[in-house]
Order: C-alpha cells, then sequence, then structure tokens
C-alpha cells in the first residue's frame, strides 16, 4: 500500500507554488471583480502565462508538445492553483487534452498556446469562457469545435470566466464521440475538486491563524472550543477531500472503472468542503471577515460559484448514491446479498 | 501511487489466509455467533496466537513476533474479511499489555504476556472514573500504602468494558493528593478475583451489557504489582493511550458496519418507494456514502505510513471523528428505509439489525476519546491553536477538589 504523492510529485507542487503563488493572489481577484468589463478583467497567471508555464498542459501526451505526466501529477498542481485563486481553471486545458486526443496538431496549438479553448457543456454558463475564442461542445454523438460568441455576465467569482456561449460554425472533431466526453468531463471534475481541495486548505490555514493572533476576553480566540471545534471541522473535511482527490486522479490513470464513482464523490465533496471551509473563515474573522477588503470573501465567491459546475453538488451525490445501489444490486444474482444483515448484527454484537 | 501489498506483504498476507483457510470452520463467522460465549472466545484466541496472529508487533521476550505494525493491519483485515469475530482480549492486547511491556518488571512480564496473547487471562482497563472521564487525571481511587509495603485501593471506576470477565485489570489511582493532580497518580496491576473487588454490569441504552462500574473496597495489592515508579502513573498511561492509537491505527476497518453492507439494504428496500422519496433516499445516501468513502481512503493515507514505518500521529483523530460521523448518517438511513417499522425497536418480521445498530453508534462518539476531546487534540497538535485555560493549573489535587466545593 502506497498511498501517498512520490518525491517527484512533491518537487513538482513546490514548483507549482512557486510560480503560482507569484504571479497570482486574492488581491488579483478582488481587482477582477472592480474591473469595469468582467469580460476583460485581468486573471492571474491568466492563460498565456499558465499555458507557457507548461503546468496547463502536463497531461497533454510528450510526443503532441506536452508535459506526458499523469492526471495525478496535474491535481497536484491545481491544488497549487486553487490556493492563490488562479485563473483560468486548469479544468478547461485537462477536459481539452482528454477530448482532442489523437488529434496532434490541435493538442501542439494548446500546448503552444495558439488554441485558446473553452468547453460548452449544454446551454449552461462556460467555464473559462471569457479568455477563450475557440470552443469544444457535444453535438449529439458528435464532438465539435469552432468559434463563438461570449456573453460575460456580471460574475461572483470573477477568476472563472463564466458567460454563455452561442456557438458559431463548428467543424466536427470525433463521431460516436460520448464516451470520451463523459471521460472528459470526469477528468474535469477531479481537476475542479483538486483546485478547491487547495482553496479550502488555504482558506483553513488563514483562519487558523488568526485565530491564533486574535485575542477576546484576555485569550486568543483560537482557544476557545467553539471557534478551535469549527476550525478543526473545516480541517477533517479538507483531509477527507484530499483522499478523495488523490483516489479519483489516481483511478483516472489507473483504474478507469473506478473513476466515475470517485470523480462524483471528489466532486460533491469539494462543492461541500470549500463551502464549509470559506463560511468557517468568515466567522472565525467577525466582521472584518465580511468586508470587502478581507480575503475570505473571494474564497466564498469561489465555492459559491464551483459548487454548479460540471453539475451541482446535489446531482454528483445522486451519481453517487445511483452508483453504489447500482454496484450493490449487480453484486449477486440474486440482487443484494442477505448477508447484509448478518455482518450488520456481527457488527452490533462486536460492540 | 498504488494500493498493492509490497512482496513481503504479500507472502504475509498469504500465510495469514491460508492459516485462516486451514482453521475456517474452528475460528467460526461473526454472523453465527448467537449471544457471547467467552469460554469460545478463548480458545479461539488462543488458536490464533498458536499461529502466530496474535500480537504481531509485540517483541519476541514479550511472546509476540517482532513483527511490523502492517503485518498486524494485515493480519486485522484479512479477519475481518473472513468474518472471523473479534478477540476477547482486544484491550489486553492493544493497552494493557503494551503498558506491561514498557513499565513492567522481568518478573510481570514472564507472569503476565504470554498469558494474555493466548487469553489464558483476559484483562481489562480501569481509568475512568464518575468523575473523570475525558479529564482522567482529575481521578479520585485512592491507593495508600501499608506498613508492610503493599497497597491498599479504594474508589470505583466506571465504563470499564469486560470487567465482568476479566482476570486482570490495570487500574490509575491517585497515591498523592498534595501535588499537582497528574503527578500524584500510580499504576498498578490488579487482580479482578480479589477480595473487595465488586463489579457491576452497567446496561448500556442499546440493551446491552459490555460494560461495567467497579468498586474497589480496601483491595490489596502488593507492591510487586506497581507498573512504573510512584508518582508517575501518569507518564504510564500515556504509554496505555498511545498504544490505543496504535492498536486503531487505521487498520483499514470500518466503525460500526461496512458501508457495503447498508448499502446492499438500502438498495434492497429504496425500489418500493416512491420516486419523490426515493430521490430524497438517494441523497441522503451519496452524502453519507461520499463521507464514507472519504473515511475509507483517508485511512489507507494512514496504512500507506504504517507502511513505510511511520507511527500514526494525532491527525489519526481525524479519521474516528469523520468515520464516527459517516457511520451514523449510513445507520439513520438504513432504519429510515424500513417504513413503518422504523419507529419499532424490531420489525414486523422480527429482526432488528438496523434498529439496534442505531442505538449502538452514538457510544462511538464517545467511547476511545469524545469527539469533543478529539476535536481539541487536532486543533491543538495537529493545527496549532492554543489550549483553553485551564482553573486547576498550578494548585495541587486537594485543592482544586476544595476549590470545586467536592
Amino acid at each position: 500500500m502506497n498511498f501517498d504523492l512520490d518525491d517527484e510529485q512533491r518537487d513538482l507542487a513546490a514548483a507549482a507554488r512557486d510560480f503560482l503563488a507569484g504571479s497570482a493572489s486574492p488581491a488579483v481577484a478582488r481587482a477582477a471583480l472592480e474591473s469595469d468589463d468582467p469580460a476583460t478583467a485581468e486573471l492571474a497567471p491568466g492563460r498565456d502565462a499558465l499555458v507557457a508555464s507548461g503546468f496547463a498542459t502536463i497531461t497533454v501526451p510528450e510526443d503532441a508538445g506536452g508535459g506526458g505526466g499523469s492526471l495525478l501529477d496535474l491535481a497536484v498542481v491545481a491544488e497549487q492553483a486553487g490556493r492563490v485563486l488562479a485563473g483560468p481553471s486548469l479544468v478547461t486545458t485537462a477536459r481539452a487534452a482528454v477530448l482532442l486526443a489523437g488529434d496532434d496538431e490541435r493538442l501542439a496549438r494548446l500546448v503552444d498556446g495558439s488554441l485558446r479553448v473553452a468547453v460548452v457543456d449544454g446551454a449552461g454558463p462556460v467555464l473559462d469562457a471569457a479568455s477563450a475564442d475557440a470552443f469544444l461542445a457535444l453535438r449529439g454523438e458528435d464532438l465539435v469545435c469552432g468559434p463563438g460568441v461570449v456573453d460575460v455576465r456580471e460574475p461572483i467569482d470573477p477568476t472563472r470566466g463564466l458567460g454563455r456561449v452561442e456557438l458559431g460554425e463548428v467543424e466536427v472533431l470525433a463521431t460516436d464521440a460520448r464516451l470520451r466526453w463523459e471521460h472528459a468531463e470526469r477528468v474535469g471534475r477531479v481537476v475542479l475538486a483538486a483546485e478547491d481541495l487547495g482553496a479550502a486548505g488555504r482558506a483553513v490555514e488563514i483562519g487558523v491563524a488568526y485565530a491564533r493572533e486574535r485575542q477576546a476576553f484576555g485569550r486568543a480566540i483560537g482557544s476557545y472550543q467553539a471557534v478551535k471545534h469549527a476550525l478543526v471541522g473545516a480541517y477533517v473535511q479538507v483531509e477527507q477531500l484530499r483522499s478523495l482527490v488523490w483516489w479519483a486522479a489516481w483511478a483516472a490513470d489507473q483504474a478507469v472503472d473506478e473513476l466515475p464513482m470517485a470523480a462524483a464523490a471528489a466532486k460533491a465533496a469539494a462543492a461541500t468542503t470549500l463551502t464549509t471551509a470559506a463560511e468557517t473563515l468568515i466567522q472565525v474573522h467577525g466582521g472584518i471577515g465580511f468586508t470587502w477588503e478581507h480575503d475570505a470573501h473571494l474564497y466564498w465567491r469561489r465555492a459559491k460559484v464551483d459548487r454548479f459546475l460540471l453539475g451541482d453538488d446535489v446531482a454528483a451525490y445522486d451519481e453517487v448514491a445511483r452508483l453504489a445501489i447500482a454496484q450493490a444490486e449487480a453484486a449477486g444474482p440474486g440482487g443484494p446479498s442477505p448477508e447484509a444483515g448478518a455482518l450488520a448484527e456481527a457488527a452490533v454484537a462486536a460492540r | 501511487m498504488d494500493f498493492d501489498d509490497t512482496p513481503d506483504e504479500a507472502a504475509w498476507r498469504a500465510e495469514v489466509r491460508a492459516f485462516i483457510e486451514e482453521h475456517r470452520e474452528e475460528l467460526g463467522r461473526r454472523g453465527d455467533e448467537r449471544g457471547f460465549d467467552d469460554h469460545v472466545a478463548r480458545a479461539r484466541q488462543a488458536l490464533l496466537y498458536d499461529g502466530g496472529l496474535v500480537g504481531v508487533t509485540w517483541p519476541v521476550e514479550a511472546g509476540g513476533r517482532g513483527g511490523t505494525p502492517m503485518q498486524q493491519a494485515i493480519v486485522d483485515q484479512e479477519l475481518a474479511r473472513a468474518e472471523v469475530p473479534a478477540l476477547i482480549n482486544l484491550i489486553g492486547i492493544g493497552m494493557c499489555g503494551p503498558t506491561v511491556i514498557h513499565h513492567g518488571t522481568e518478573d510481570q512480564k514472564a507472569r503476565y504476556l504470554q498469558r494474555l496473547l493466548r487469553a489464558d487471562d483476559v484483562w481489562c482497563q480501569l481509568f475512568s472514573e464518575p468523575a473523570s472521564g475525558s479529564d482522567l487525571a482529575a481521578l479520585r481511587t485512592k491507593a495508600v500504602r501499608t506498613e508492610d509495603g503493599s497497597w491498599r485501593i479504594s474508589g470505583q471506576k466506571v465504563w470499564t468494558t469486560l470487567a465482568h470477565l476479566a482476570d486482570h485489570g490495570i487500574v490509575l489511582t491517585r497515591t498523592d493528593p498534595d501535588v499537582a493532580k497528574h503527578r500524584g497518580l500510580t499504576m498498578f496491576v490488579v487482580d479482578m478475583k480479589a477480595p473487595g473487588v465488586t463489579v457491576r454490569p452497567l446496561r448500556q441504552m442499546s440493551g446491552g451489557a459490555d460494560f461495567n462500574e467497579v468498586f474497589f473496597d480496601d483491595v490489596v495489592v502488593p507492591d510487586t504489582e506497581r507498573l512504573g515508579d510512584v508518582g508517575d502513573g501518569w507518564r504510564v498511561a500515556l504509554t496505555t493511550l498511545m498504544s490505543e492509537r496504535l492498536s486503531l491505527g487505521g487498520g483499514g476497518t470500518e466503525i460500526g458496519i461496512g458501508s457495503t453492507a447498508i448499502v446492499e439494504h438500502v438498495a434492497r428496500h429504496v425500489g418500493a418507494l416512491p420516486a419523490d422519496r426515493q430521490a430524497l433516499v438517494r441523497q441522503q445516501l451519496g452524502r453519507a456514502y461520499v463521507d464514507s468513502l472519504g473515511t475509507r481512503y483517508t485511512g489507507y493515507r494512514q496504512l500507506s505510513a504504517i507502511s513505510r514505518g511511520d507511527l500514526p500521529g494525532p491527525e489519526a483523530s481525524a479519521g474516528k471523528l469523520a468515520g464516527t460521523k459517516a457511520a451514523r448518517d449510513l445507520a439513520d438511513l438504513a432504519v429510515r428505509v424500513l417504513g413503518d417499522d422504523a419507529a419499532y425497536a424490531v420489525s414486523a418480521d422480527g429482526s432488528s439489525t438496523w434498529q439496534d445498530l442505531q442505538a449502538v453508534l452514538p457510544g462511538m462518539a464517545i467511547a476511545g476519546g469524545t469527539d469533543e476531546v478529539l476535536r481539541n487534540v487536532i486543533g491543538e497538535r495537529v493545527l496549532g491553536l492554543p489550549p483553553e485555560p485551564r482553573a486547576d493549573k498550578g494548585i495541587t489535587f486537594r485543592e482544586s477538589l476544595a476549590a470545586a466545593g467536592a
């Protein structure tokens, strides 16, 4: 059993942290929120720098010019991106890399930055639409690509670049593409969960640091159980989420039959965890946590938007339940085994 | 990253499986067990000990194998997989024995350890008292030295699992009330059949009676049964509690009942519900199941650390917190899908599995460290938050009693 990152992945995380923390920050996210035109608001590191860094295309095969890395490698980077609320999202390039697999010409353009792509899910808000000029979509069973008209509306979280996309004339890249589309969506869910893991982990850190400093009634507020336990609750959720993100990323690379459950579980847990962490961050800070100038609301904004991306959390929990029930029903030809009851009885007896 | 055994681990697992297979019928199955027969349970543990599967991590000179925590975890997993009932002496193996190993005399080790591993003797741990639960160091049971050098113990312990069957116990006592509460404690091994020891079973909210209150009325304990130095009992007790954490160290086993069994049960019932109700059940199942997956894979991270040779740290408390919550949520759903039967202790068909499980789980949030104590441990030792001020700091135990009006 070796369910842990290896030294190379730790080095990768450190390098990604240097790059991302050196360029992106909640302050940039705040500035984007204050920008007059959300369609042109500046993100950090921004699409060009992110692609030029090579981090965004880690999962593109080496012979197509990418990093040839695993989804777990990308997840490790995405956690660092989430910590500093970097934009655009690594979800977008990760999904594109799956959808364009085998199309080395387009993949090369993804890597060199000339293909500025976003992925369109139905008629809903499109992640990173604001910085894209080419769009991938599923039409019937066909994977299509083409230009589009983007309507960027007033954002809750400006780093997500959400907008409605009206596709122009598209080219069919592949027929019979539904399975590939679904796989790309699951890969996207894993990366989204990894970004949320980073954001939630950072929110807990900021909250803990403040609770150690801030005094009330003659002592640090972090010494009060009411405050301490709230932070611990968020921390425990973050560590559970980390396990799910690693499992899901590992499954995408090594055990693809486990990916649907793992990706849905990671997506659902990410939404819940980041919400808890961001709301705790605000609460622990009291009044200052509710101000525009404090970073807390920027993490909260990320939570309030990300929970709706790639299917909302309610749908993801439902998917987990459907998959779990289906697995149970498939467990035996006669349906669920009657041993379930015996096992439960044994557990009771063992107590 | 992988979930595979190393070659050494795989070889050990095969050995363990072969033993279990060879003794399949003798070992029995959890589901078969009607009631609890301690003679059968002792015989089972002796069989496993003779096969080398008990006390894997204990030193060879203590009767163990000198193996690794990973080897022990593999034994735990395989016994769980084969549905072999839990060892009767789990508390002895996980808590009392390691305390004797670290603090006992050679004579005590020779007399006690191997018999404990074979369940020739069953052990219990006498720490909690009516007035000291989470605040263990506030305990009041007294041990007073007599002229011949032996000790006389008086007081009351409570929540003592297996005391009604136990041959020996380790008992934490106060030997000096005129120093700070942590400093005046001393640990002893006590003969549970000695005159003056009275054990009264306590009925739990679930109806079962696994634990007890234990009264000590001038019980004589020779000085040769002292564990560690006089006044050093707190340090000795920390060994016990640390060992508990190690013995619970995320062996990849779930709290309460496996989530698979609950999902199978829910799957069997959900189809009979109206569609709108099904959606609500799936929402509850999805949330609880995600929590249980999170616990399972966090357990694998701990197991990986054990496999590398690291010891589980205070962050292991997070696993118990999250696992308890997941188990309670799943059990709640398991009862809910029973429909009208959910409001009764026994279903119309005579079964009460899920109602029983529901009544057992609140105890899991208390035993082995309450949720609140675990949150303090994580908050202070993992997150580095400051501790709560203590009103009994810098004063003697006697003064703290007076201050509390006791």
